[in-house]
């Protein structure tokens, strides 16, 4: 059973609002390295010189969408396998589709409650303490 | 000028001339935003989720519906060239007119204003509170927002936004 406090988060969503809400919900959880960019570029840069365990990025973003975000992780050498969790809208079907494609490891609905989004992680982690 | 009324729930994305998103609120809540560069403009309209029967509402609860409803404005914007920075907005409704419902005209408001400040948008008309129900027109390519006072206040409505579904109907895992 691995510890929350152990997994080092990289939360990614251009709304600063969200972001805030998505860090609150992730220490509720129990996560403590969680850190946090307002674009999937700045994430990307980020997440190659100091890895994470674990990617949680929104869909809808300028510059670089979560989709084309997760292709870059996925085609990188080094962190190509860092599991990572797309948020998505209610409407979105074709683009969790696609990001299943591209080898996303599952996906989350918004808006959420922090129960959801923990069992979204457990399923790729296994039961967190 | 076309009209495109919105009620509860629902928003707006405009880019074109000759279009008036209109609205009535009571204590719920609608944000104008506009980019006058791409000239588009949108406006939603929002209640914080209501607690069921005596049970309190947390604050997190609130915050999620709230940050939600905008996202989704400000996402629609963008699809049609909004840039977040050029981001300009008016903030309407939000008034305590109910007897027993007076927090939430007052939450919907502090909610509102609060997300303006933490996403760096700027504050154009900020018409909110009081006691008495507001009509809202605005011209999304224009920019040019009016709200008045209402005599006939909208039925207090006690919507309780469902949280999505855990799972979405598409099934990976």
């Amino acid at each position: 059973m691995p510890a929350a406090a152990t997994i080092k988060v990289m939360v990614v969503d251009d709304q600063t609002s969200m972001r805030a809400m998505i860090r609150r919900s992730l220490q509720d959880i129990g996560f403590k390295d969680v850190r946090d960019k307002g674009s999937a570029i700045e994430a990307l840069n980020a997440i190659k010189s100091d890895r994470v365990h674990l990617i949680i990025s929104d869909f809808n973003m300028p510059d670089m969408d979560g989709l084309q975000f997760l292709e870059a992780v996925r085609a990188d050498p080094v962190i190509g396998k860092t599991v990572f969790i797309m948020l998505t809208g209610s409407s979105d079907r074709e683009i969790v589709q696609k990001a299943a494609a591209l080898g996303v490891n599952n996906y989350v609905v918004k808006p959420f409650a922090p129960a959801a989004l923990k069992e979204k992680i457990e399923r790729v982690f296994g039961e967190l303490e | 000028m076309r009209r495109v009324p919105i009620i509860q729930g629902e928003l707006s994305v405009i880019a074109e001339p000759g279009v008036m998103i209109s609205t009535l609120l009571g204590s719920c809540v609608a944000v104008c935003l506009q980019d006058p560069v791409a000239r588009v403009g949108g406006m939603n309209h929002f209640l914080l989720v209501q607690p069921e029967s005596n049970r309190p509402l947390s604050a997190s609860d609130e915050q999620r519906y709230g940050v939600h409803a905008m996202e989704l404005l400000i996402n629609g914007m963008m699809q049609h060239g909004a840039m977040r920075n050029r981001l300009r907005g008016h903030l309407y409704g939000g008034a305590n007119i109910i007897a027993g419902l007076a927090a939430i005209g007052t939450s919907n408001a502090k909610f509102a204003r609060a997300f303006m400040e933490t996403e760096g948008i700027e504050i154009g008309r900020c018409e909110l509170g009081g006691t008495l129900a507001r009509r809202v027109d605005f011209i999304p390519y224009e920019g040019r927002v009016r709200s008045m006072v209402v005599r006939d206040v909208p039925p207090p409505v006690i919507a309780r936004a469902a949280l999505a579904e855990a799972d979405g109907d598409v099934e990976l895992f």
